[in-house]
């Protein structure tokens, strides 16, 4: 894990919800530039034309539909859910192999070589980011890997460079300052928060939506990193095998002076009464 | 379109309207919401709740088949509330004119009507005029039988509430779109349409445009940044195709096809050719007989002689209708012995596709040039059918895609831009060009051995190469033109085989020849427009003049003349399409049409060239169906005409077979998904795109759901005369019935993109459609008719 | 007589139940080639809901306290030199030793790549509470095996390894402590990730202090437990007076519990607490039935006393202990929507991992000198050949540290 602090300069995603139109085009970008399979599914697993029915193994990002009646209103409304790439990630802290990485880039990627298939990183992840190849007998993770193989190479990812309207991606802090601009400039479009500024301490996808966040189904999780919540205990480790260790060794030591203390003086006195056997 | 896709983002009012661009032309969406960003209101008018209407400010609900009369309110109320832009309707559009005596309308139909034949003699729709031939005006618009005021009269019956006792739409909605778009009448707001489909598919499709171009003309909307009437094409060169003559009608560049009473080439000229005794009409249709002259040039070469009216007796002539339906009707009838379906898959994709299917039966042979197995290309095995009753001969020729080989392709916006081939074609896979070529050539070796009038073919000028597919480059350049002998014009010397500059060089004696007189200065001497990529921006509209080329002679916005006062003063200089620098005695911005000066110059023209009279029509006599736009119901609907007695479009043949209300009570419409391309070819055997839209579906409302004990996801089975399917039930609060003519009427939506063959398979929708089209294109009537529904599939 | 054939009848020979044991061992085996054949997905109802199951919660999170016995045991006897306990040291150990070594199954099983798991000593990552543990758990392992050497280096009369071990034991123990506080606390640091997911009434700060203290607690009662069994059914000596002396220990280690947990409810979170009914009542079971009700016991003296009650009020410790750690880690962050049964193979898996478990422990008690264990009965000298060989030191030895 980084202990990087600043994340100013990371490349991020301003999504902008009020902006998407739904067209999917990110989804299939997605697939085609990771060579993911396509899930098989039936009619439309959930409001709208929405598909497949979660994100998987052969789906790293998905555009989730709301299509409902408020006020008399019309909502149809999308939300493209995707690995947060999280400032101070929870997968990277808990992976036990450290096979998860913040990059300098903004990515959070995953080293396949690595992972021993633990899964601590899905448990980790408050976004349910990433998931296992349930069907192999060896699986590995798998989950949106920001495109970081383009990203490296001064390219976007797949999937902003395909969507026509929605996503803009840039510097963190710019992407930042556009988000807010919007909220200023268009007071009524959006409601006044920006998913991601703050969410688990910050994270490389950001959003700005019309609907409040729980109506098109983002997860409310904690304001603060998530590896600080582990490393407020982890961080006492040293101090607790030492406490621990150190004082059983003292406990004993003095417990075992008294016994010899104890037997010496027994002997001695046993020295004075020779004859007085242990058999009793 | 009159304009182009970046330029949207200037308008101040977006209008979709028989139209879903954000699922259907979705890069657009990027401009509809730039626009948006600087303050545009997006205005969505659909039967459905669209992912488009999802992104508009106002949204209102219209019944499928009922656009005119939505805009025939809102003319009424441009009208009634003198929110007309007066200076540009006076100047620029036909409203001052007298209309001939002769002219009437009443109850529904307009005068010359002969009720046996379905059609009108026009001669009663015309200007009065004066001793020169030149049209009457009264600028002051207040000559009872001008234009203006007929308009004024005709669209009085268009009151709000006789409006949405027809569409079905919310009276507040409607109003709320009425001030928004009607507000746009001045000089420094612009309003666009964008519409496609829902507009066109209809048994009165072209008056729907019509209706749309009036609106427009009245607010000044036409030829300005941010404006126009924007046709959003479809198939992604499907511009181009009618560019080039894709259809039965015209020949490339939109000259008409000749048909048997142009006995010769000169009658053929004199009859396409339209006159205007305006000398300030620059009438550019004017130069046909250089246009036609050039392109028989192209086609026979040296063989297009003046002696022989340069080939004109080699060109095939028409003697009636060959539109997709007459053609399908004469199939069925077992008219044909062969039939040719080059990317095209008309079991899926035309109307009433049981009946095509059908009629495909009794084909000898058939050739496919397809990526995939289609419906049509494995008809004789489609359910239902025993193969071995089927004797047709069929041929599989894999053709290339279209990254698979290169070329221009011509973009809605008129921009033709160049593509280079990326990958080689898979397996035995080639162009369309080669296999035209090998054709061309097999049969011209059968016909120099002898044949009924081997002239025509084995004249044709045939000169791309000798490579192992005709050279594109080749093709291009001769559709640019070129000298066929030296030419001396305006002091400068053009030498044979030289490239046209442009159409302005092009001649009537053989000197000159042009594949499309409309694509000349596409690829003059100084190379290859189609490949330019410059992203230079003098105009600030995001014009891009040098990237790619644009027709006509690069202009990007048409009818520009229109954007600025007869004075040449930009009407809004803030958003300057082309202004006339009085000191260099020029205009600046874009390409102009046409190179004269302002109106008010000597020498000035009007600015509709294309039209013999050059002012945009407000009243139009060329239509099949009348000079104004009237409201009439789909050939098949549940309600009666409300505005006349005339129930369905005069000018249109009724059906025999037709549903009624009774027996199939719900209005069934037609529409695509973002996810699945057309007759699904394409997406259908794509893993990815059957992954997001497996299944065919139809989409109704919550209430008829209800009504029908149907949930989320059922099986039912759609049904009209013509046929039923099975289908997913799409339970939705985004279709919703509709108060029509006091009673609830239900609707449902279907896309149509399924049918038999691929890796997802499912109903077509086009087995419910009727072969039944418009007055004007034979366009079929797709967006409208009636059915049944049922729970449970056929299997069920 | 071949080999085998003396394990077949040695088999033979066995009693009913070790043979019930021995073949559900046997299916778990084959249960658990299912799960390399055909994949975690189809054996197992795991899935990206629900990542951790049965074999996680149990085999891991629960088995690692249930083995606390050893270092709680040892610290008592070496550290705070309760020496009159020490015969129930070698059962824990072994009980322990099995335990862990049975989680490294559980875990061989539940990993996707098994073959890699050696990464976690090749590649580090202090962050993470994972390899805290496992490089805990490895370490603890080691640990128990030495200490499970000097039964059987006394079977087989192996003096040296003897003496070294006897040498090392207190180092051991403590260093056994030391660990065993550190990885059974990290195991509650596990679940401080889930800050947004885990119900208020199990997340908490405090979870790796309670999973310790709970973790001492269950120790001590799996402890009384096994005595208590393997003298009613194994014909081992009756060690209920030292069990009972274990007995007045819990109500102290019950109580620490008791009230951090109450605390950690009351100060350090914030309700809701009682919103679904499924978890108020898995809460009140646990924390209730399995903790305040056997503490309330054992501070009866009627209950310390007597064998059949005392294992009673220990069941109940265990039950709220393994019901503790499958609300940590698996109930508390059900979706109700959406529940997770493990499946077939995953209890079979489990019961046969249990299974073993005991089986193991009767095997060892009947081959090795586990019970029997009274360090004052065994020489730890070295024979007297070796001291031939090394002319080594003086019979003083023997002397001082036979009788004692
Ligand atoms: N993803 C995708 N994009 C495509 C295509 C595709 O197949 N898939 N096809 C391409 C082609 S060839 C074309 S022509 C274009 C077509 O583009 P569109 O015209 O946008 O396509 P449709 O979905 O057929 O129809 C548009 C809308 O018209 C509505 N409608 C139906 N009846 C009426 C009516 O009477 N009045 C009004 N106002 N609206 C009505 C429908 O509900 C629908 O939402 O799309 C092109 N783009
Ligand atoms: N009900 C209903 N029916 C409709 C419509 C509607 O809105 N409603 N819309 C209508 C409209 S607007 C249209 S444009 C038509 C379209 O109808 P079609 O043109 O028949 O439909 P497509 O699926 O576009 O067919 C194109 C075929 O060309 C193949 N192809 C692609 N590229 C190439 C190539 O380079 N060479 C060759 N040889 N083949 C290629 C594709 O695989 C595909 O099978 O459908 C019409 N039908
Ligand atoms: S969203 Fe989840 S998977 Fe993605 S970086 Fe954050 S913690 Fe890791
Ligand atoms: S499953 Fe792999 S990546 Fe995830 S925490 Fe375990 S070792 Fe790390
Ligand atoms: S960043 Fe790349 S991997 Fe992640 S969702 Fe977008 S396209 Fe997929
Ligand atoms: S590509 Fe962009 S507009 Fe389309 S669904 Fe994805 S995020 Fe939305
Ligand atoms: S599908 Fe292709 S042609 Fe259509 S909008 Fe997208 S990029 Fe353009
Ligand atoms: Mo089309």
């Amino acid at each position: 894990m980084s202990s990087r602090k600043d994340f100013t300069k990371d490349k991020a995603f301003l999504i902008d919800m009020t902006k998407c139109t739904g067209c999917r085009g990110c989804q299939v970008a997605c697939k085609q530039w990771n060579q993911l399979d396509a899930e098989k599914t039936e009619f439309f697993s959930g409001e709208g034309y929405q598909n497949p029915p979660a994100m998987s193994e052969k789906t790293f990002t998905r555009i989730k539909f709301r299509d409902y009646q408020k006020n008399g209103q019309n909502e149809f409304a999308f939300y493209k859910e995707m690995c947060m790439h999280c400032n101070e990630p929870a997968c990277a802290s808990v992976c036990p192999v450290g096979a998860f990485e913040k990059t300098a880039e903004g990515p959070v990627i995953y080293k396949a070589d690595r992972c021993i298939g633990c899964r601590f990183c899905m448990i980790a992840c408050p976004f349910g980011i990433p998931k296992y190849e349930w069907s192999k007998a060896f699986p590995l993770v798998k989950k949106c890997t920001g495109c970081y193989s383009r990203v490296k190479e001064g390219m976007k990812p797949a999937c902003a460079t395909t969507c026509p309207t929605a996503i803009s991606y840039g510097p963190r802090d710019e992407m930042i300052k556009e988000a807010e601009r919007r909220l200023t400039d268009y007071p009524d479009r959006y409601i006044h928060k920006v998913y991601g500024k703050d969410q688990a301490g910050g994270t490389s996808v950001i959003y700005l939506t019309s609907l409040p966040f729980d109506e098109l189904g983002f997860k409310p999780v904690t304001m603060r990193p998530l590896p600080g919540y582990t490393w407020q205990a982890l961080r006492l480790v040293p101090a607790a095998f030492l406490t621990v260790g150190g004082g059983l060794s003292a406990i004993s030591w003095i417990n075992h002076r008294k016994d010899r203390l104890k037997q010496e003086r027994e002997e001695a006195e046993a020295a004075q009464q020779p004859n007085e056997t242990k058999e009793d | 379109m009159t304009n182009h896709w970046n330029d949207i983002q200037h308008a101040d009012v977006i209008l979709c309207i028989g139209s879903n661009p954000a699922e259907n032309h979705p890069i657009s969406f990027k401009y509809v919401e730039r626009a948006m960003d600087n303050g545009a209101t997006l205005i969505s008018v659909d039967p459905r709740y669209t992912r488009t209407s999802s992104k508009s400010d106002l949204y209102a609900q219209l019944r499928p088949g009922t656009d005119i009369a939505f805009i025939g309110g809102l003319i009424n109320h441009v009208l009634q509330g003198n929110l007309i832009q007066r200076d540009y309707v006076v100047d620029y559009t036909n409203a001052s004119f007298i209309i001939d005596d002769g002219y009437d309308f009443n109850e529904g139909i307009f005068s010359g009507y002969t009720a046996e034949t379905f059609s009108y003699a026009k001669d009663s729709w015309k200007y009065r005029t004066d001793q020169e031939g030149k049209a009457l005006r009264d600028p002051t618009l207040q000559d009872p039988r001008c234009v203006y005021q007929l308009l004024k009269k005709h669209y009085s019956r268009y009151t709000p509430e006789m409006v949405c006792e027809i569409t079905g739409t919310a009276i507040q909605d409607y109003m709320a779109v009425a001030r928004v778009f009607c507000a746009t009448g001045r000089p420094d707001k612009a309003a666009t349409i964008m519409y496609a489909m829902g507009t066109t598919q209809h048994t009165y499709g072209t008056q729907n445009v019509r209706s749309y171009a009036m609106l427009q003309l009245l607010l000044g909307n036409i030829g300005i940044a941010g404006g126009g009437i924007n046709a959003l094409r479809g198939e992604a060169n499907v511009q181009g195709s009618t560019d080039y003559a894709l259809l039965y009608h015209i020949l490339p560049g939109y000259l008409p096809v000749p048909d048997f009473n142009h006995v010769d080439f000169a009658t053929y000229l004199d009859q396409a050719t339209p006159k205007s005794n305006d000398p300030d009409s620059a009438n550019w249709w004017s130069n046909l007989p250089k246009y036609a002259t050039s392109l028989l040039k192209a086609y026979w070469g040296e063989h297009a002689t003046a002696d022989n009216n340069y080939g004109y007796d080699y060109l095939a002539k028409k003697s009636g209708n060959y539109s997709f339906i007459k053609l399908m009707e004469r199939l069925q009838a077992g008219g044909f012995e062969g039939l040719f379906c080059m990317g095209t898959n008309p079991v899926v994709g035309g109307p009433d596709a049981n009946a095509i299917a059908g009629g495909l039966d009794q084909l000898k042979w058939m050739v496919a040039a397809d990526l995939w197995e289609t419906e049509t290309s494995i008809f004789w095995k489609r359910p239902g059918v025993d193969p071995k009753t089927i004797a047709t001969e069929v041929f599989l020729l894999p053709a290339a895609s279209s990254v698979e080989k290169q070329g221009s392709i011509s973009n809605s916006g008129r921009w033709v831009q160049w593509r280079y081939q990326a990958v080689e074609p898979p397996g035995e896979a080639e162009s369309d060009a080669f296999i035209v070529d090998q054709m061309f050539k097999r049969i011209k070796a059968l016909y120099e051995k002898g044949g009924v009038f081997p002239e025509p073919i084995v004249n044709l000028s045939w000169n791309y190469g000798k490579g192992h597919e005709p050279d594109i480059e080749k093709v291009a350049r001769e559709c640019n033109g070129q000298f066929t002998r030296d030419v001396e014009i305006k002091g400068t010397l053009y030498k044979k085989g030289q490239q046209v500059p442009s159409f302005a060089f092009l001649r009537d004696d053989g000197s000159t020849l042009a594949g499309n007189w409309l694509y000349c200065g596409s690829y003059p001497e100084a190379g290859n427009m189609m490949q330019r990529r410059g992203l230079e921006d003098p105009t600030g509209l995001e014009m891009y003049h040098n990237w790619a080329w644009c027709w006509p002679v690069n202009r990007r916005i048409l009818y520009n003349r229109a954007s600025v006062d007869p004075g040449g003063k930009p009407l809004n200089p803030k958003k300057t399409v082309i202004a006339w620098n009085a000191l260099s005695k020029k205009w600046e911005g874009d390409v102009p049409d046409g190179p004269w000066a302002p109106m008010n110059e000597a020498g000035g023209k009007h600015p509709f060239i294309m039209l013999p009279e050059g002012f945009g029509r407000l009243f139009a006599a060329g239509l099949a169906d009348g000079p104004m736009p009237e409201h009439y119901e789909p050939m098949e609907s549940p309600v009666s005409n409300m505005m006349s007695r005339q129930q369905t479009n005069p000018a249109v043949a009724v059906l025999g077979k037709l549903c009624n209300s009774d027996k199939f009570p719900y209005v069934g419409t037609t529409y695509r998904v973002s996810e699945h391309w057309q007759a699904g070819a394409m997406t259908r055997n794509l893993p990815w795109l059957v992954e997001l839209v497996p299944d065919m579906f139809v989409e109704i409302s919550e209430q008829l759901a209800d009504w029908k004990g149907l949930k989320n996801g059922d099986m039912v089975t759609v049904s009209t005369d013509r046929g039923s399917i099975e289908a997913r039930a799409l339970v939705t609060s985004r279709i919703k019935p509709l108060r029509v003519s006091g009673r609830m009427i239900e609707q449902v939506g279907l896309p149509w993109h399924f049918g038999y063959a691929g890796l997802a398979k499912g109903g077509s929708a086009n087995v419910l459609t009727m072969a039944v089209g418009c007055a004007n294109t034979t366009i079929p009537e797709y967006k409208a008719f009636l059915c049944n529904i049922e729970k449970g599939g056929k299997l069920a | 007589m071949t080999a085998a054939r003396y394990v077949v009848n040695e088999i033979k020979g066995y009693h009913r139940f070790v043979k019930f044991l021995i073949a559900l061992v046997a299916i778990a085996a084959v249960a658990s080639l299912a799960r390399f054949v055909f994949g975690l997905g189809p054996t197992t109802n795991l899935n990206d809901t629900y990542p951790w199951g049965l074999w996680i919660s149990f085999d891991v999170v629960t088995a690692v306290p249930l083995a606390a016995g050893a270092f709680t045991l040892g610290a008592i006897v070496h550290c705070f030199h309760i020496k009159k306990l020490e015969p129930l040291v070698r059962p824990a150990i072994v009980t322990g030793f099995l335990g862990y070594s049975l989680v490294c199954i559980g875990l061989v099983l539940d990993l996707g790549q098994p073959h890699k798991g050696w990464h976690v000593l090749r590649y580090w990552n202090p962050h993470s509470p994972m390899f805290e543990v496992s490089m805990c758990v490895m370490a603890y392992t080691t640990v128990l095996f030495l200490e499970f050497l000097s039964p059987v280096a006394e079977k087989f009369g192996w003096h040296v390894p003897m003496r070294v071990l006897r040498w090392l034991e207190m180092p051991l123990v403590i260093l056994a402590a030391a660990i065993s506080t550190l990885h059974q606390s990290s195991l509650g640091t596990f679940f401080l990730i889930v800050v947004d997911k885990l119900h208020n009434l199990w997340y908490n700060p405090l979870l790796p202090l309670l999973f310790w203290v709970s973790a001492i607690c269950a120790g001590m009662c799996i402890i009384i437990l096994e005595a208590t069994a393997s003298h009613k059914w194994m014909g081992q000596p009756n060690e209920g007076v030292l069990l009972r002396t274990l007995a007045k220990v819990l109500p102290w280690t019950l109580g620490l519990y008791i009230g951090l947990r109450t605390f950690s409810l009351l100060a350090l979170v914030e309700g809701p607490f009682f919103d679904r009914p499924g978890l108020t009542i898995a809460f009140f079971l646990e924390f209730g039935v399995g903790f305040v009700l056997p503490c309330i016991m054992f501070t009866q003296k009627s209950v310390r006393e007597d064998d059949r009650r005392r294992a009673i009020a220990a069941s109940l410790v265990i039950f709220g202990l393994v019901l503790n750690r499958f609300n940590v880690s698996m109930i508390g962050m059900m979706n109700p929507r959406h529940i997770y049964l493990p499946s077939i193979i995953e209890t079979l898996v489990t019961l046969g991992i249990i299974a073993a478990h005991i089986l193991f422990f009767v095997l060892i008690a009947k081959y090795f000198p586990i019970f029997e264990h009274h360090p004052e009965t065994v020489d730890y000298t070295i024979p007297d050949s070796f001291h031939k060989l090394d002319g080594g030191p003086s019979v003083e030895v023997k002397a001082a540290s036979h009788g004692g």
